[in-house]
């Protein structure tokens, strides 16, 4: 019980980081945060009916579920592509405006429009 | 004036306090449901994957084998993520005089390095930083083939590895005492193996057509080894992902262009 009310708060401190902050580092930081806590969900999920890692050496008697870690490596990569790209979408930003906050980069797209 | 700015954050504060609340009441109950996980996956992979796939590590039993088809489109995911960040990175134009800028940039960092470091591309290294990377990354570029090519029987496979061998790039970029890339963490270099690491990769999935066994089938299925795919593919991905990744890196250090 207290795994999952400490993976609830890391959600809404990621979630926190994505709406609240206003600097984009630290939104990406935020949905990194979020993305792991659904990850460790998932993790935590298919570990419960079983002790064991799925590695079939001849000793192992109670396995976890090993479909849901398959689909969480996938969502790790997808998640370090969503944040090379939510980075490289950053650094154009800073480079077009001048700045990562987000009040400022449209305040300074709006007077050059 | 001031009184309005002051309203509009306050305004901006209880926005924020509301979206979380309403995101804590939707997730509730996905956190804290306590229905029964279904076993039934889970026996049947501990009786027969093994035997289908050869592989004793179940993880990559199914993401090499019964999922492969997963796996592929993860591995275009990637390399899209690579060509649109570089896309991204390499022509940016800047719209407003970059003497703009006041607070959250980079330029106000003041470098690390001594006072006598000459090569620029080093400013922000210290040189303990570059001793110390430069020791290491053999090691961690050792260890990361490791855990690609121990794939099938330990914890591990080929997109774990290519991560470990993608900060062994990074480490020995880092640690280089000249200035620019050389060597491994030539950007170069990188992008031709990652090339040649997706075109085998095609050319192994499409192996199975030949003994008839279709696309993404296993052509070492019914011979003594039919772990075999599974290694070679561990293998091809951990380079595909190393070398991408390690590249796209190094090209967010600048070394790039």
């Amino acid at each position: 019980m207290i795994e999952r009310a400490l993976l609830f708060t890391l959600f809404l401190i990621g979630f926190y980081g994505i709406v609240g902050k206003k600097h984009i580092i630290k939104k990406i930081f935020g949905l990194n945060i979020l993305n792991n806590a659904a990850v460790i969900l998932f993790i935590l999920e298919g570990s419960r009916i079983g002790t064991d890692a799925p590695i079939m050496d001849g000793q192992a008697s109670a396995i976890v579920d090993p479909v849901p870690q398959a689909l969480m490596l996938t969502a790790i990569v997808i998640g370090v592509c969503i944040t090379a790209l939510s980075l490289a979408l950053a650094v154009h930003l800073y480079r077009v405006s001048g700045s990562f906050d987000i009040d400022t980069i449209r305040m300074r797209i709006q007077d050059e429009a | 004036m001031k009184e309005n700015s002051k309203r509009s954050r306050y305004w901006s504060r209880f926005t924020t306090v509301i979206a979380i609340v309403a995101m804590a009441v939707v997730l509730l109950p996905i956190f804290l449901n306590d229905t029964s996980w279904p076993i039934e996956a889970r026996d049947y992979l501990a009786h027969s994957g093994t035997e289908e796939s050869g592989a004793i590590n179940l993880v990559s039993a199914i993401y090499l084998g019964y999922r492969v088809f997963d796996t592929f489109g993860e591995t275009i995911v990637l390399l899209v993520a690579v060509l649109g960040t570089m896309g991204m990175l390499s022509r940016v134009e800047s719209l407003v005089d970059t003497s703009l800028e006041e607070e959250h940039t980079i330029g106000s960092v003041s470098g690390f390095s001594l006072t006598n470091e000459k090569r620029r591309s080093h400013a922000l290294r210290t040189h303990l930083l570059e001793v110390v990377t430069g020791k290491i990354g053999p090691i961690v570029l050792l260890f990361g083939f490791y855990v690609m090519l121990y794939g099938h029987v330990s914890p591990g496979g080929g997109f774990q590895g290519g991560v470990i061998i993608a900060s062994g790039i990074v480490f020995l970029a880092l640690g280089n005492p000249q200035e620019g890339s050389s060597g491994i963490s030539n950007p170069e270099l990188l992008v031709r193996l990652e090339s040649a690491a997706f075109l085998t990769l095609i050319l192994v999935f499409f192996s199975g057509l030949l003994i008839g066994n279709g696309f993404f089938g296993n052509p070492l299925a019914h011979t003594q080894i039919p772990v075999g795919y599974i290694v070679i593919l561990n293998a091809v991905i951990g380079m595909k992902v190393g070398t991408s990744l390690g590249f796209m890196c190094i090209a967010m250090m600048g070394g790039g262009s």
